[in-house]
């Protein structure tokens, strides 16, 4: 086998059948896509659900995460909101614009800007935050906020998934806000703000596209938050039945 | 495929060679019919898979390749031996082939065995654009047959690949319906005690690491040459005869454990090159590999070829049988693997058997960007040193199935299902040795590093975005030094040179073109650097590939009358795909 | 290797190293399975010279009369060591097992032969030789003779039983006329 290579070497080249070879020094660069970093992008909505509270309150909430990017930087939308059907109005309209880069293993890190713009009064928040998964599985989000007139706040959120089947999934969330300054406007007092607590059950019925689920969600204000709640008309603690699904694009 | 003997015009021209053909390929968009979903894809000569080309050693082929697609194409010759310029990986060995372009490769065949063609553009490969190759020896082969088939296994999935890669940067366990559930959670806690399964969970959780993460893309429908499972592929034979059977996977991600049932297969060569016959019941064939095996079906019944998915996700599955329509029973699939903690151990800093002592994603952890440089760090944890292993010993470890190339107590360790004996990598010898055996001029250490949660592959903690080329001096012997660190199998392939892997037989050590290296384990390789010019090294997996694991390799220098030839050709280079 | 597949082996050699696959065996593979048997080289009417590569012979199939006795002349020109064995299929396939204990226990390295393993005690006074007169078991380059006498027709074959090369297709056919 080997005895051939010189012989058909030989005839090859005298006859230039095939184009002779290059120096080693000078051969041609790697433009193609392999060697461009990948470009990712995604669209998920983590909820997407109607819920209906034991007050009778009917609202539409929304979670969704809209990017693009590379593994080294990202472009990230998230959007969030509850739209209440009695008031006809948005309760809670959030949306942030990220810049989110890898900070270790695990762990990204997110900086950007949150525009706040529900029925009442708008609010802009420079926003500085940490994403990835801690062991164990849990998905974490730790935000903090600062608003154009100074006001501190964070919020943390947590979610766990448990498989009953590869198809079956219950969801734990929990998700909480602090705040180290008032912002009386728009109803936040200084202290623990509120908690949302919920449970789904999940069925993965398009791949992991579409997965409709129901869960419960529990809602609540704390300390001088609560107090300003009572004060108007909204209410301090809410329990809710929700149906909805998790869309992945 | 048309095949146009020209060498009665030809053989005035070419008196040295003699002999010489002539093919044609077009690439097409082609329709896939898996038997359970019908997908748009890419093949050649209007099928996927392509035609078998049939070459014969000595002879000089060109082969004619018109590009029928909207975008650019490119065909390499998988486990071929020819000039670089010939290899068809865009940007490395030539511009690629534009949409209405018709390219001539012109290479001389200077080898024999079973190969296989496939796309190197984009994600045409997995998309269908395969086909297989078929080289008749000079000389007599070693070995003997009556008839012969080639069988092609692929893992067609319902989804397009770019669409599949998405899928898995944004959510890596997207296509894992094989994870370990409550349920399983119950009966491990009945089988191994309740504390100790909470444990083994609280151990993995602290890792974030799945012991279910045998199998990324999951989903796929197996095929055989172009047939899914009720399609039901048949190959005749009369009983008594000789079956060459040439499995080759063209996967994209997926590794087959293969058995015919009530039949012995007799392996007679590995990735195209003639290894000294083994009897195996079955083997697991890697995504690249090629395996040749010849049984001898003595009854007038049909026999299965089962072809079970490493993570038993999904199964190829087709026929031998006297006669067109006969059946035998297809075997279910058996429980999917679990990763050991064992499998870890290449991981650097990993305690075996105790609570792994990791890093706890804490927030201040600024490492490297790209996140994966945390593996870089390793600690030299080599498990599966090949030097010195008498592979012939029977020595019976505890605990069940051993194989000196999976990690010591790995769970993914393949036992074949009749209880028999199960192919492994120390079992194959070179039934003829290519090369003079030589001490290596120097060792290179290729760590393959990736991070799951982030679905990036990568060696030596690198992407191929971010990576300089390695550089070979040509006529040089170098050792290959793998290191798997992550919790994948990985095939690498090396374009344009041989790897001699080390199983310990010194000149006997089989010769491939595609090398599978084990989570927690350690394999070297032994290349000759014979071909001048610059090639490919990568994981065959498609979307590992596609992530970054993936190197250029530079051979620098080469012979004579090489050295002195003129770079006139760089003008046409410097294309995109 | 399996348990199983060494107990096999173990009985199989435990029955008799010897007794397989020579002309007078009358195990449990049937009294019909007759090979022949030793010929005596005065008898010898003619000469065959088969050479042994990796893996099959040259020539794949010899003519002989029943009750002739015929020299063979073997010759490993190969770079394995191979087997040159007159018996019935079933006597070989018997013969594979005892085989290919001797490659896992050594005595058969690819292209040498491990003489002390062969030598030795393997208890019940059996070894791993490979002295039965229906066969010769040849490194690289040497060359060795075997007489023997096919008494009567019969299904036989010479064959590799080195694992894996039967299989693969080393063994040639002995046709009657």
């Amino acid at each position: 086998m080997k005895l051939w290579i010189p012989v058909i070497a030989s005839a090859v080249v005298s006859l230039s059948v095939i184009p002779v070879l290059a120096s080693a020094q000078e051969r041609m660069p790697d433009t193609t896509q392999r060697k461009q970093p990948l470009k990712v992008w995604g669209a998920q909505f983590e909820e997407l659900e109607y819920r209906y509270s034991d007050d009778d309150e009917e609202a539409g909430v929304w979670d969704a995460d809209f990017f693009y990017g590379t593994d080294n930087f990202k472009a990230r939308w998230l959007t969030s909101g509850e739209y209440s059907f009695e008031e006809r109005a948005y309760e809670k309209l959030e949306n942030q614009l990220v810049g989110q880069i890898p900070i270790s293993k695990f762990f990204d890190a997110k900086a950007g800007v949150r525009f706040d713009t529900p029925e009442g009064p708008d609010r802009t928040y420079a926003v500085l935050g940490v994403a990835g998964l801690a062991p164990q599985w849990l998905e974490i989000d730790a935000n903090l906020y600062v608003s154009k007139d100074g006001d501190t706040s964070a919020d943390l959120d947590a979610e766990y998934e448990l498989l009953l089947t590869n198809y079956w999934i219950l969801t734990a969330t929990f998700d909480a806000t602090v705040a180290f300054s008032e912002d009386r406007e728009i109803g936040v007092g200084k202290g623990l703000v509120s908690t949302e607590s919920g449970l789904r059950l999940s069925y993965d019925l398009i791949d992991r596209a579409f997965s409709p689920y129901v869960g419960v969600v529990h809602e609540r204000k704390y300390g001088d938050t609560a107090d300003y709640a009572r004060a108007g008309v909204g209410s301090t603690e809410d329990w809710f039945a929700v149906i909805g699904a998790r869309l992945s694009f | 495929m048309k095949r146009t003997l020209v060498a009665g015009t030809l053989s005035l021209l070419l008196p040295a060679i003699g002999l010489a053909g002539e093919y044609n390929l077009t690439v097409d968009r082609v329709t896939i019919d898996t038997g359970e979903f019908v997908k748009e894809g890419v093949g050649y000569n209007g099928k996927s898979p392509g035609p078998t080309l049939r070459f014969k050693e000595g002879e000089e082929v060109s082969i004619n390749v018109t590009n029928n697609l909207d975008e650019m194409t490119s065909i390499h010759w998988h486990g071929l031996i020819l000039p670089f310029e010939q290899d068809g990986v865009p940007g490395i060995s030539f511009p690629g082939i534009k949409p209405g372009e018709t390219f001539t490769y012109k290479f001389p065949i200077t080898q024999s065995g079973t190969y296989w063609f496939h796309s190197h553009s984009g994600f045409q490969e997995p998309e269908g654009a395969f086909g297989s190759i078929i080289i008749e020896p000079e000389g007599r082969e070693p070995f003997r047959y009556d008839r012969e088939y080639v069988v092609q296994l692929t893992d067609k999935h319902p989804h397009a690949s770019e669409r599949v890669m998405r899928n898995l940067k944004i959510t890596p366990d997207y296509y894992n319906r094989k994870q370990q559930t409550v349920g399983e959670f119950f009966s491990d806690a009945s089988e191994n005690g309740f504390l100790n399964t909470v444990k083994e969970r609280l151990a993995w959780g602290d890792m974030r690491m799945m012991q279910a993460d045998v199998e990324d893309l999951q989903g796929f429908t197996g095929m055989i040459n172009g047939k899914g499972p009720e399609q039901n592929w048949t190959g005749l034979f009369e009983p008594g005869e000789r079956v060459r059977l040439r499995f080759i996977n063209s996967s994209a991600m997926t590794y087959f454990d293969i058995r015919i049932p009530g039949l012995e297969m007799t392996v007679v060569q590995a990735d195209g090159n003639n290894v000294q016959p083994v009897n195996v019941d079955e083997f697991r064939i890697g995504v690249a590999e090629t395996y040749d095996v010849i049984v001898r079906p003595k009854d007038e019944q049909a026999y299965t070829i089962f072809a079970e998915s490493m993570g038993r996700s999904g199964y190829a599955r087709a026929t031998l049988a006297p006669e067109e329509g006969m059946e035998a029973p297809v075997p279910g699939l058996r429980e999917p693997a679990r990763l050991t903690m064992a499998d870890m151990g290449g991981m650097p800093g990993m305690d075996h058997g105790d609570m792994p002592g990791m890093d706890h994603g804490d927030m201040g952890d600024h490492g490297d960007m790209v996140g994966e440089n945390e593996m870089a760090d390793m600690s030299d944890m080599d498990h599966s040193r090949m030097e010195g292993m008498d592979h012939s010993s029977m020595t019976m470890p505890e605990g069940g199935a051993s194989d000196p190339f999976y990690a010591k107590g790995s769970g993914l360790v393949p036992t074949a299902a009749n209880g028999g004996k199960f192919l492994s990598y120390a079992d194959l010898k070179a039934q003829k040795p290519l090369y003079e055996e030589r001490e290596p001029a120097r060792e290179i250490e290729l760590r393959l590093t990736g991070n799951m949660e982030r679905y990036t592959w990568s060696i030596n903690g690198v992407k191929y975005e971010d990576a300089e080329p390695i550089r070979l001096k040509y006529g040089e012997r170098v050792r290959f030094k793998f290191v798997n660190e992550t919790m994948m199998t990985h095939p690498m392939h090396l374009h344009g040179m041989w790897s001699i892997l080390d199983v310990g037989a010194g000149q006997w050590n089989p010769i491939k073109h595609t090398v599978s290296v084990q989570p927690g384990t350690t394999v070297y390789m032994e290349t000759e650097v014979d071909a001048p010019g610059q090639w490919a090294f990568h994981c065959h997996l498609t979307y590992h590939m596609a992530a970054g694991m993936f190197r250029k390799v530079i051979v620098e220098g080469g012979p004579e009358s090489t050295q002195a030839a003129s770079s006139e050709q760089l003008s046409e280079v410097g294309g995109d795909v | 290797m399996s348990l199983a597949k060494f107990a096999v082996a173990a009985v199989a050699m435990s029955i008799s190293l010897t007794a397989l696959g020579a002309g007078t065996h009358g195990g449990g593979h049937g009294h019909s399975a007759k090979s022949g048997e030793p010929g005596k080289a005065s008898d010898a009417s003619r000469s065959i010279t088969v050479e042994m590569y990796d893996n099959y012979y040259e020539p794949e199939a010899i003519e002989v009369k029943p009750g002739e006795t015929v020299r063979f002349v073997v010759q490993n020109k190969g770079q394995l060591v191979h087997e040159f064995n007159i018996g019935t299929p079933e006597m070989h396939e018997a013969h594979q097992k005892e085989m290919m204990m001797m490659v896992e226990h050594g005595a058969i390295q690819g292209g040498k032969l491990n003489h002390d393993m062969m030598e030795m005690d393997m208890g019940h006074g059996k070894s791993m030789k490979h002295d039965d007169p229906n066969s010769v078991l040849l490194e690289p380059g040497e060359s060795q003779e075997v007489i023997w006498t096919f008494s009567e027709k019969g299904n036989i074959e010479f064959a590799c039983n080195v694992p894996g090369h039967y299989q693969a297709g080393m063994y040639g056919e002995v046709n009657f006329n």
